[in-house]
């Protein structure tokens, strides 16, 4: 669980995948040629090598691995084992301009400095980065943990047999509310409707958290969206902020909102609340009845990296061991089977969390966005003018 | 009792209260420097610690962005402010056709949003496909910065006596001494005061930068980040750094000036 | 200086050419570019070409008419409100200042050193529903029970107001500082009231700040959109957030770009119209 960034910073994560499509990869020369599948020589170089680098160089958001003061106590145990430094930087702070970070290099068909990075599966990149062939396939053969993966999570429809993927954390979108300013509020009738809360409600500028809470509360499916549920779901949104129920639309932003009592309500990210409960214990978290969403941020090896390092790195972190390791510091929804018998014994609190280690009822009840949507240019549109306009 | 007591006293009151509404951001900005943040979130007062400020550059990202802001701001205001006075001296020293247009131009971008100037920089970099970043944010800050540079050294020049130069031409000297001796050190308050505003500009400005910095984090940009998050009580020392930095050195300036004063 | 004198023809042209062909590569040239784009139509998936598509110019006008007036309407609000506030300090300083002028000049710049973003998330945290400016306003009834500031209107204009204040208090004092003293106090012997010499004498004379400051702070508050972004809520988006999200989150570079370029031509037409009023040269010096 990151401090300052923890998730997607979800305002803007669409547009440097645009702004590649436009002027990079579509106007320019050497774009066309990558775009149109045209081979992209990997500067990393080790790539079919079976050797170890001394450096694995790994990008990941801010706050998400286990911290002991300066160190991560995890990455040092790699080294140790392995003898390779990992050189950890916390520098995704939303999905969207990592990706203009990197974009530039790998549209040239340069390597980007890294060997692993973490994307959000709820936004448009893991599956345009695949389908660019921007990353490299997972050495599977290094990665014998990977049993370890929670089957939930084993065949998502952008990388159906996770060559190219591994989960490092998940989450839910649901409702958090504020105990010392209202009831419980566990349905999206009551947080789009409700006349006590008007004002005081917060919804998420990112498409997929909101629309798919708002679609499950229409009774349609989120996760195949047709043109008359998606205009259904977005006039219930148009009343709701017409009528001055909805205060803002918030990226993270919203947890300091909702942390000083501005929001006394607000759709909320799981993980969130363990840590906003630091600053306010009045802070409640549960999925609304008709059901919420759960997206995941995945490890993936960007063009040009050191496939077979990251991959032993991938299996270390599945190790339960080391999962739990993590789990315990980041507090959001963890992947690895095996990590919560370990936490049991060593921090009951955690093990028993249910953001942390959901029940099947929590999982079933999570709904997962339709991708077709997500690359939909007329929703997008939509969407926008709803939350800017 | 008289109008003009009732006046000044309203008006001494008035500005008090503006003094105060000015300053109060500040403080708090002050304030949230100093707390000791429980959570993740620095708007309640949770203890006094210094080490938000011995440690300023705990947070990932923090210095890089400091010192990039720092350097763009150097670069560009000192650009802006060679490019604005050679501008400022043709326009207030020549008539010359096209004189009025060029006063026009100058004075378009000073009456253009900034999100019109971030816009436009941006479509022309989109279709040269020029790769954004440290280049193209300092190109930006010099072009907004260069109008500021030439209103800020014309002033100065407008009132300027022509006889000094004339004087020492008379003496002897010829035009490149007399404008290293007479005229630079004459107008050297005005290029100052151009350069610190160029510098203000540049190191505050967050719309036009926002558009064309690509990957590159400049302060500003970095508080947005942060700002969709929660913002760490690091950046309250860093805008309270500047912020006492500026007022030091103006200070400084104050005292100068009133002693010359008093001298003459 | 002797050799600019003799090439008087070329001096004034090689001291502009720097500084001119910056201007004209990197602000005339892009709004070039601000025109070719917005005349465009397309998609991002096959890009955009250029049709001379007139109709984006419409729907920007048609579809955005609501944030464009509104963004007029806080600007001039914001504007009316920095001159009524900041003119009485200005004066104030300017004749009543003595020594502590540039002291107290320095109180009114020195705020602006702390980045605009931190200033206008200084006051998110002021301005919040548990605080205390909420409270005291509800105590005096200007909120009602259980109202908020933050995410109104209201708080978008305070903010649009605090963040372009030295814009308008500056140059309002530099032109009371220049009124000669001696002026005033002709006028007040001629004039019975000190009110009626303040309007025939001062504040004429005092026009050139008010026009340089109000048009300073009324520009960029036009176009601005952090304020909104940060104080506001979906109901007082301005113009410029929807610039902002069509171009860095939606990349609808026609659409965003007509709507920039609609907001520079009213400004400037606006800008224009003012400047025939109080006389060019004021303004372009």
């Amino acid at each position: 669980m990151s401090e300052y960034s923890d998730f997607s910073d979800r305002i803007s994560r669409k547009v440097f995948l645009r702004r590649a499509a436009v002027s990079g990869s579509v106007l320019t020369v050497p774009g066309l040629l990558a775009a149109c599948g045209g081979s992209s020589p990997s500067a990393g170089g080790t790539t079919e090598a079976h050797t170890l680098a001394k450096t694995l160089h790994f990008s990941n958001w801010t706050l998400y691995i286990d911290k002991k003061g300066n160190q991560h106590p995890s990455l040092n145990q790699f080294q140790q084992k392995y003898g390779v430094h990992v050189d950890y930087t916390e520098d995704i702070n939303d999905n969207a301009s990592f990706f203009s970070k990197i974009e530039p290099d790998l549209a040239r068909g340069q390597s980007t400095g890294r060997d692993l990075i973490v994307m959000t599966d709820n936004s448009r990149y893991p599956s345009l980065l695949v389908n660019k062939g921007w990353v490299e396939k997972l050495d599977k053969s290094a990665i014998p943990n990977i049993k370890n993966l929670i089957p939930q999570q084993r065949h998502p429809n952008w990388d159906p047999n996770r060559d190219y993927s591994l989960p490092w954390q998940s989450g839910f979108t649901g409702i958090g509310w504020n105990t010392k300013l209202t009831e419980p509020v566990t349905s999206m009738g009551e947080l789009l409707g409700s006349k006590k809360l008007r004002g005081k409600v917060g919804l998420l500028t990112e498409f997929s958290d909101t629309l798919a809470l708002v679609m499950a509360y229409n009774g349609d499916d989120p996760s195949h969206i047709t043109d008359k549920t998606f205009n259904k779901a977005i006039a219930v949104i148009q009343r709701a902020v017409h009528a001055g129920q909805i205060r803002q639309f918030y990226g993270n932003d919203y947890a300091s909102a909702l942390a000083n009592g501005d929001l006394t309500a607000t759709m909320a990210w799981s993980g969130d609340i363990v840590q906003l409960q630091a600053d306010n214990s009045h802070l409640h978290w549960q999925m609304p009845d008709t059901g919420g969403d759960i997206w995941t941020d995945n490890m993936l090896i960007p063009k040009g990296g050191n496939v077979y390092t990251a991959s032993v790195y991938m299996n270390w972190v599945y190790t339960p061991r080391i999962a739990a390791e993590i789990e315990d510091y980041v507090n959001y929804v963890c992947p690895v089977l095996g990590a919560k018998e370990v936490l049991v014994k060593k921090d009951p609190a955690i093990a028993n969390n249910v953001l942390i280690f959901p029940t099947k009822q929590m999982l079933d009840n999570a709904h997962t966005i339709d991708p077709t949507a997500l690359n939909n240019e007329k929703y997008q549109t939509t969407w926008q003018n709803l939350i800017s306009a | 009792m008289s109008l003009a007591f009732v006046r000044r006293h309203v008006l001494t009151v008035w500005s008090l209260f503006f003094f105060g509404y000015l300053l109060l951001p500040i403080a708090v900005v002050a304030a949230f420097s100093f707390n000791q943040p429980r959570g993740r979130f620095n708007f309640t007062w949770e203890g006094f610690t210094w080490s938000n400020w011995t440690h300023w550059n705990a947070i990932p990202g923090i210095q890089s962005a400091v010192e990039l802001s720092l350097e763009i701001a150097l670069i560009a205001s000192i650009l802006a402010t060679g490019l604005g006075t050679l501008m400022a001296l043709a326009l207030v020293r020549y008539g010359f056709r096209g004189r009025a247009t060029t006063n026009f131009i100058v004075f378009l971008p000073l009456s253009t949003p900034e999100i019109v100037l971030g816009a436009s920089l941006l479509t022309l970099f989109l279709n040269f496909s020029t790769p954004l970043g440290f280049w193209t944010i300092l190109i930006a800050h010099v072009m907004f910065c260069v109008s500021f540079a030439v209103v800020t050294v014309k002033a100065r020049l407008v009132g300027f006596d022509r006889h000094l130069e004339e004087a020492a031409m008379d003496l002897g000297a010829n035009e490149w001494t007399t404008f290293r001796k007479v005229t630079l050190p004459l107008i050297a308050p005005a290029i100052l005061a151009a350069l610190l505003l160029c510098f203000a500009i540049s190191v505050d400005d967050f719309v036009v930068t926002y558009f064309v910095a690509g990957p590159r984090v400049t302060f500003p940009i970095f508080v947005w980040g942060a700002a969709r998050v929660a913002t760490p009580p690091q950046i309250n020392v860093i805008g309270i750094g500047f912020f006492v930095i500026a007022v030091t050195a103006m200070l400084a300036n104050v005292v100068l000036q009133n002693r010359r004063a008093q001298r003459a | 200086m002797g050799f600019l004198h003799q090439r008087r023809g070329l001096a004034p042209y090689l001291l502009l050419a720097p500084g001119m062909l910056w201007l004209a590569a990197f602000f005339l040239v892009p709004l070039g570019f601000l025109v070719y784009q917005s005349l465009q139509s397309g998609n991002i998936d096959f890009g955009y070409a250029f049709t001379w598509a007139w109709g984006n110019y419409w729907s920007a006008i048609k579809g955005y008419r609501g944030e464009f007036e509104r963004s007029f309407e806080y600007a001039g609000l914001a504007t009316v409100i920095a001159l009524v506030v900041s003119y009485p300090v200005a004066y104030w300083i300017a004749f009543r200042g003595g020594r502590w002028k540039n002291l107290l000049l320095l109180f009114i710049v020195a705020p602006f050193f702390v980045t605009y973003l931190i200033r206008t998330l200084a006051w998110e945290t002021i301005l919040s529903d548990h605080g205390f400016v909420v409270r005291l306003l509800t105590d005096i009834h200007l909120v009602s029970p259980g109202g908020r500031v933050l995410a109104t209107g209201t708080a978008v204009v305070a903010g649009i107001t605090y963040n372009f204040l030295p814009f308008m208090a500056l140059p309002l004092y530099v032109s009371l500082e220049q009124i000669d003293q001696s002026l005033v106090e002709a006028a007040g012997d001629l004039y019975a009231s000190k009110w009626i010499a303040f309007l025939r004498v001062t504040f004429p004379l005092s026009l050139p700040g008010v026009v340089a400051g109000t048009l300073l702070t009324f520009i960029p508050a036009a176009g601005d959109f952090i304020n909104a972004q940060l104080l506001g809520s979906p109901t007082s988006h301005m113009i410029g957030n929807v610039i902002n999200s069509k171009f860095n989150e939606l990349i609808d570079y026609p659409a965003a770009a007509a709507m920039s370029f609609i907001l520079m031509a009213i400004i400037l037409g606006m800008v224009l119209l003012y400047a025939r009023a109080v006389g060019t040269e004021k303004l372009t010096g």
